[in-house]
């Protein structure tokens, strides 16, 4: 029997499609490669089969589950029913022409990419507890605030590049340079060219505890997260509570009235219990990715954990071997009687490079000098 | 053009089995997949899974050479595409000294094919047949760098501003790792054919120590591979990979051990666990427990999954 390649070309895109609905990064690209395999293999035998669409279509192991899963219920549960009521089904085309980018399905999907995307579900609180009201904001606060994240930001998120410009004076030399200046003037001496390292950013990492312990704060510190988000772009921001949301695209907005409104609205559990260790737990399985050793992890929470101390211990202690750098700043440190001697904080504080209070301007002054002190960046060399 | 190609999905299993690498369908299927459309291979796993022997295999079955390019934190142009050799420009314009010519004429002499240094990716880009290119441990070079690479595999040119653009003759296979100390780029996962390896199953574990373990007894590769598989549910800060199996075993071996017990797994305990605590947990009561189970489902012949399933359980108290 010769495989029907004209029905099988739509059912892999119609495949590709619902996998993409839900979230795996495929397009027409993948579907093509994944046709082009299919002719490479041989397409009667199922396990064949199933290797070829899978070594085509995802990308990354978050998504094999996806496949799995959708492969059983398409292409061995589903196929018998749905094949039924289609009698219309397009003529059995060449192998070699079913394949090709140009087949209709593959343009259509083209076409409809972006239905497509809204296919996808939109997100919905689940947890709707209480939603903050930011009316309150003293506008002379805020500047103050933010001149002082932008030097803080610009003391945490500097480092060196690899890569080098034209310097007058350093400690590299610039062979390339040297040797045509030494050209240039017929064999004698003429001097060294130098070049010096680039200055390169860190990225940066905000994760913020905005749960019921952190209340009079998290308004103040979401301007924090606000602040040096516009002053660097390259920062990611989280904010949690009892569980982890990413911020960096509400807060990525010019106006800060729009993206705290958004903000309010789009964060669940505001004001909520606080799992720290979960959370960070969290971060980690879902966007660990993000770490890496030119990565600043900025935490601001006030280390009142109501989860298990062990989970934020180990999240710490892989949060720290991870990233260049770890600080924390808690915000009831500047507050007179306060130590840190909440179970989650004594966890926590062994991973931590820098321990810092962020309660008010003042504090936020001072953190700038200590890191003024001492250089964050990983020293090099 | 004719390229080389590696048969079926079965042929390079034999292929694969007689370069001494136990693989299952899945490996060589994406293998297979890779050498047929011409597309890079992503590879992502755990330490110590086999991921770098795929290139090395692959480029023993199609013939070729294999060219490495071991990324590293800070990997620069210099050191993955090209350099100058410099000693060598130096001693030209001594020998030339006198020789009357201009510096234009000079200049161009020593920034010229001869004068230049290929590293691996400009090595894999003028090789005189398609070679596999290996790029170890992806992961850790940092954007700016996985951008240029992304370039040069979609266009196969470099462009050295002296001599101008050198075009590939042949386009490599294309081997990458990664072991996911950082997410990778959309665009560079899109651009590859992807496979993931994971920890090897009891069966697969079992058939590389025999294979890879010249004069081990079928019971202790045995209890090794389950022993590895009750390891791999702990909660372990480094889980050890296939390599670590394939040391342990040399040890025992060495030690000569016919059967796992308290006293010979402690003794090696530094084969398998590389953290003190993971070393701790290891040494503590069940250590005990997993030697129990072991020696009990290898003396009474019980079915391997029951005692496969005991063993994960165990790891969780």
């Amino acid at each position: 029997m010769r495989p029907d390649f004209g029905s099988l070309t739509e059912h892999v895109v119609e495949f590709s499609r619902r996998l993409r609905a839900r979230g795996v990064l495929c397009g027409p690209a993948e579907t093509a490669d994944a046709l082009r395999a299919l002719r490479a293999v041989n397409v009667l035998d199922r396990e064949a089969f199933r290797l070829a669409l899978r070594t085509t279509l995802p990308h990354r192991r978050e998504d094999l589950g996806v496949f799995d899963a959708l492969f059983v219920a398409y292409w061995q549960t589903g196929l018998a029913q749905r094949s039924e009521g289609q009698e219309d089904r397009p003529e059995p085309q060449a192998v070699a022409e079913a394949a090709s980018l140009g087949t209709p399905s593959l343009r259509r999907w083209a076409e409809e990419a972006t239905e497509g995307e809204q296919e996808l579900p939109g997100y919905s609180p689940v947890e709707v507890l209480s939603r903050k009201d930011f009316s309150s904001f003293r506008e002379d606060e805020l500047d103050v605030i933010a001149r002082l994240v932008v030097a803080i930001a610009r003391r945490i998120a500097t480092r060196w590049s690899r890569r080098r410009r034209r310097a007058r004076r350093s400690h590299l030399l610039d062979m390339r340079r040297t040797l045509r200046l030494h050209l240039r003037w017929g064999g004698e001496f003429p001097g060294l060219a130098f070049q010096r390292r680039k200055v390169r950013k860190h990225r940066v990492v905000l994760l913020c505890d905005v749960s019921g312990s952190m209340d009079v704060y998290s308004r103040f510190l979401i301007q924090f997260v606000y602040a040096l988000q516009d002053a660097l772009g390259r920062v990611e921001s989280f904010v949690f509570s009892t569980s982890l949301t990413r911020v960096t695209e509400e807060l990525r907005t010019r106006s800060l009235r729009a993206a705290l409104d958004r903000l309010s609205q789009r964060v669940p559990n505001w004001s909520g219990g606080t799992k720290i260790g979960s959370s960070l737990r969290q971060f980690l399985d879902r966007y660990g990715g993000l770490l890496d050793r030119h990565t600043v992890v900025l935490i601001v929470s006030d280390g009142w954990d109501t989860g298990e101390v062990e989970v934020l211990r180990r999240a710490m202690q892989e949060i720290r071997s991870r990233a260049a750098r770890v600080i924390w700043l808690n915000p009831l440190l500047g507050s007179p009687g306060y130590q840190p001697l909440t179970r989650g904080m004594q966890a926590a504080l062994p991973y931590v490079h820098v321990f810092a209070s962020a309660h008010n301007a003042d504090s936020l002054r001072e953190l700038e000098r200590v890191l003024a002190r001492g250089r964050v960046g990983r020293p090099r060399r | 053009m004719s390229r080389p190609t590696l048969g079926d999905v079965e042929q390079i299993l034999a292929a694969l089995a007689q370069e001494g690498y136990i693989a299952d369908r899945e490996i060589a299927t994406a293998i297979y997949l890779s050498v047929e459309l011409h597309k890079p291979l992503l590879v992502e796993g755990a330490a110590g899974v086999g991921k770098t022997e795929i290139a090395k295999v692959m480029a023993r079955a199609l013939d070729t050479d294999l060219i490495r390019l071991q990324c590293y934190e800070g990997l620069d142009v210099n050191t993955a595409l090209y350099e100058w050799n410099y000693q060598k420009q130096m001693l030209r314009i001594r020998l030339e000294e006198g020789s009357g010519r201009t510096p234009e004429e000079k200049e161009q002499t020593i920034f010229s094919e001869p004068f230049l240094l290929r590293r691996p990716l400009l090595q894999a880009i003028t090789h005189p047949r398609a070679p596999v290119l290996l790029v170890d441990e992806i992961d850790r070079v940092d954007e700016e760098f996985e951008a240029f690479l992304l370039e040069l595999l979609s266009d196969w040119q470099i462009t050295i501003p002296e001599i101008g653009t050198i075009r590939a003759q042949h386009v490599p296979y294309v081997v990458l790792t990664s072991n996911r100390t950082r997410e990778l780029s959309d665009a560079l996962r899109r651009r590859c054919l992807y496979l993931w390896i994971d920890y090897p199953s009891f069966e697969k574990e079992l058939a590389i120590v025999l294979r890879k373990v010249p004069g081990i007894s079928r019971q202790l590769a045995e209890q090794i591979a389950a022993f590895l598989h009750a390891v791999r549910a702990l909660d372990l800060q480094k889980v050890p990979g296939v390599a670590e199996t394939l040391d342990w075993s040399a040890a025992l071996l060495r030690l000569h051990r016919d059967h796992l017990d308290r006293e010979a797994v402690e003794r090696t305990l530094g084969c398998l666990f590389k953290h003190h605590e993971d070393q701790r947990v290891a040494r503590g009561p069940w250590l005990d427990r997993v030697l129990a189970v072991i020696a009990d489902a290898q003396r009474d012949g019980q079915s391997l999954q029951a005692a496969l399933d005991r063993l994960e359980r165990l790891a969780r108290g």
